[in-house]
């Protein structure tokens, strides 16, 4: 007997796994939508109150909403997209509803879903139009000059579009789940510094945290995810892009070479160790493995540490690391002042590492990791070579992570051991996991989910609490230090994911079969009776 | 004339002496069936042609090369193909791509063809599925090309298993009890199969304990027990070996059967 929970509302279109052609990727992505499209309709529902350039970014103050009176056009219309936002969250639960009682959900749920959002997208157009040629004060009332309201119009927009996009051509996504997916992502990613124009931080946060760890995950996924070789010191790599970066760019050694320049490099030194990190552990699988990764990740870090051979700066690391400075012949593009630069330079590299890794999951190499992954032995005696198509997995993965370290020293200026611990290994491989092993999409989504949750909503759950606390007069909210929170949502986020989606947000469609039964393991080197 | 030459081959795990100072030729085009009781070493001999296992001592030869102490995806690309007892299909993939992983080692697609997907590389994956979609088509494996191959009837994966090994090019098929877990039916067409294959070309090298099948089609039987080869001949001089039907059926057995 079906229950109404939120358990049942993520998976109850779970694919059947003896279906011949399990529809699970498609319907992930439908719900990744009509999920993702609620969130930002939420945000930008409230955005006009809480996003504040002045203090370090957001400030929540829900009484403002209720109090303010709609007294422009603006608010009378944000209102109604308020409750076309309520109708689309729950519609779910009322199909649930059917559902549940095994009747046939009738079809004007569909219909109106479409419908509102197809008028709400109508009423942001309105409402964004209006800010050009009105004042905003007109619009939305007495509200207090440093609130932005026009990044609040884009992601209701967005939103709606989302929700367009996941009701009305419901079937296009679950049938075409990743150009679905793609089409929206990639209009979306490219405008983004126009919509936050006026948060800069979001954009270094979207640049510096979402951008690195997607490149990150998308390497480590080529380890663990199509190889199966479990890397638990992917950090070292990233480490190594960054201090190549910092080395050869900053008056460290007075070295100054251009990013364009660095990236490559970065990535050519990193697959290099991880060539070197893979010719020890070659004979190793499963737990052993991981264990050595896990050392050589420590050692990395403790390398620089203590500064061997004056390269790296000991525990401070390296500074003033150069931030490009482009010219143009209209205009001059300084990295380290114009953050949405770096934001786009890391947008292209993420869609060219996507597209190649695309094109090696579907090519002779990918169909080689996967055997090797599936069964080592087999794979030793179809003429596969065990020894270079591992080692191979190794460089590509580290070179994507070395690749991610230098766009990291330059954007941040400083590397230090630190930045590199286990801690990043974990997030790294959280991300892949949460998302989706082995599934480029899940992994994007995944690393989405959580660096939004690591890197922007910890660093600001204090103030939102402190002024929840002003608001309803309880001050102690504002007291509570969230950022020591971090493993514990971890932890939370692991659990509820292996209980309620076991094979991550978007499933590989290997993963989905395999979770309903258990595979084998079993080196070569084992078999061969010489590990 | 001799393709795979095996000389007093030895290997100890431990204390046991799995196969112990065995020596057998196959020569081309020919169907050579190992037989013997469970744990006679016909296992080990197999996984040390192939160089699954590193031999103790002895030589391992094929077209004359030594191929003695070689990897086995080196042992397999020079000719070698196997499948294995407990069928070891790679289950998360599709039938289609299990046999075109077979494929991978002669494909001449580079690593940077791949990334790029340059022409080449597409040139190249078109061809090889070309030759997989009809490997798969010859062994009836059609219409389960786009399955996983964990989704296939038993029977079916052995069938597929020898369409991975089939894609490898090779020149010799070893196949370790192709017809276990066949049913009558299954087992006549895997019969079919095998002599089609050698009227093809190839020279057959199997592991069998269906005495109907190993009598019918096998040019010649090597009989091994406790890690040591008792005899090799035709399937009529097998069969009435009294060293055989001992191994089988025990001592007494095999006087009364003489005696008859």
């Amino acid at each position: 007997m079906p229950s109404l929970s939120l358990g049942r509302l993520l998976t109850w279109e779970r694919v059947d796994p003896t279906a011949r052609r399990p529809r699970g990727a498609g319907t992930s992505t439908f719900w990744i939508f009509s999920i993702g499209s609620a969130t930002l309709l939420f945000m930008g529902w409230l955005l006009p109150w809480f996003v504040r350039p002045t203090s370090s970014g957001i400030g929540f103050s829900p009484m403002d909403v209720v109090s303010s009176a709609p007294t422009g056009i603006g608010t009378f219309l944000v209102y109604l997209l308020g409750i076309g936002l309520l109708v689309m969250v729950l519609s779910p639960f009322a199909e649930l509803f059917y559902r549940a009682r095994k009747r046939a959900v009738p079809a004007r749920i569909d219909q109106v879903r479409v419908l509102i959002a197809v008028f709400g997208l109508v009423c942001t157009v309105v409402v964004f139009l209006l800010t050009r040629v009105i004042q905003e004060e007109q619009l939305f009332g007495p509200i207090d000059t440093f609130t932005i309201t026009d990044s609040a119009v884009w992601l209701t927009m967005v939103g709606y579009i989302l929700a367009a996009t996941a009701y009305g051509l419901r079937g296009w996504v679950i049938r075409r789940p990743t150009t679905a997916f793609a089409a929206i992502a990639l209009p979306v990613g490219i405008l983004l510094p126009l919509m936050f124009h006026q948060a800069p931080v979001f954009i270094l946060w979207a640049a510096g945290s979402l951008g690195i760890y997607t490149l990150l995950a998308l390497g480590l996924n080529v380890v663990v995810g199509f190889a199966g070789l479990l890397d638990l010191g992917y950090a070292a790599f990233f480490a190594i892009g960054a201090y190549t970066c910092g080395s050869l760019a900053s008056p460290k050694h007075s070295i100054h070479l251009p990013l364009w320049v660095l990236i490559f490099l970065g990535a050519a030194v990193a697959s290099m160790f991880g060539a070197v990190l893979g010719a020890p552990t070659l004979r190793l699988r499963g737990d052993y493995l991981a264990i050595v990764t896990l050392g050589f990740g420590e050692i990395i870090p403790d390398l620089a540490t203590n500064n061997v051979g004056k390269l790296t700066g000991g525990p401070d690391g390296i500074s003033s690391i150069d931030q490009p400075i482009v010219h143009l012949p209209f205009a001059t593009i300084n990295f380290g002042i114009n953050k949405e630069w770096y934001y786009w330079s890391v947008l292209l590299v993420v869609i060219i590492v996507i597209v190649l890794l695309r094109n090696l999951e579907h090519s002779r190499v990918g169909r080689a990791w996967v055997a090797l992954r599936e069964d080592e032995v087999a794979a030793a005696a179809t003429g596969i070579n065990t020894t270079s198509t591992k080692l191979l997995a190794f460089a590509i993965g580290a070179s994507v992570s070395g690749l991610a370290g230098a766009f990291y020293g330059s954007i941040v200026t400083i590397v230090s051991p630190d930045d590199f611990s286990f801690s990043v290994s974990v997030s790294i491989l959280s991300i892949i996991v949460l998302g989706g092993i082995g599934n480029i999409t899940g992994v994007i989504v995944g690393s989405f989910v959580l660096t939004f949750v690591i890197f922007w909503m910890l660093q600001y759950l204090n103030e939102w609490s402190a002024t929840l606390g002003q608001t309803i007069n309880v001050p102690s909210l504002g007291n509570i230090d969230y950022s020591q929170y971090t493993y514990m949502i971890y932890g939370v986020a692991l659990i509820l994911m292996m209980l309620l989606r076991p094979g991550g947000l978007i499933p590989s469609r290997a993963r989905q079969i395999e979770l309903t039964s258990g595979g084998e393991e079993e080196s070569l080197a084992a078999v061969q009776g010489i590990a | 004339m001799a393709l795979i030459e095996v000389e007093s081959l030895v290997k100890r795990f431990g204390g046991l002496m799995a196969v112990n100072d065995v020596s057998f030729v196959i020569d081309a085009r020919e169907i050579v069936s190992m037989i013997g009781p469970n744990g006679a070493g016909k296992t080990t001999a197999f996984n040390c042609v192939t160089g699954l296992y590193p031999i103790t001592s002895g030589a391992v030869r094929f077209d004359g090369h030594s191929i003695t102490g070689q990897p086995p995806h080196r042992i397999t690309r020079l000719g070698i193909a196997r499948t294995f007892q407990n069928i070891r299909l790679f289950s998360f993939m599709t039938a289609l791509d299990n046999v075109m992983v077979g494929a991978h080692w002669w494909m001449s697609a580079r690593v940077w063809d791949s990334v790029v997907k340059s022409p080449r590389a597409r040139a190249d994956e078109k061809r090889v599925e070309a030759r997989a979609r009809d490997l798969l088509e010859q062994l009836g494996l059609t219409r389960y090309a786009g399955s996983y191959a964990r989704e296939l009837p038993y029977g079916l994966q052995r069938r597929l298993e020898i369409a991975r090994a089939l894609a490898t090019q090779p020149r010799v098929l070893l196949l370790d009890e192709p017809a276990a877990g066949l049913n009558p039916q299954e087992k006549k067409e895997l019969m079919a199969l095998i002599s089609r294959l050698r009227d093809e070309g190839l020279t057959i090298f199997l592991i069998e304990h269906d005495m109907r099948v190993v009598m019918e089609i096998s040019d010649r039987i090597v009989v091994l027990d406790h890690g040591v080869k008792i005899t090799e001949g035709k399937p009529a001089e097998v069969r009435s070996n009294p060293q055989v039907i001992e191994a089988y059926l025990g001592q007494g057995a095999a006087e009364r059967m003489v005696d008859a």
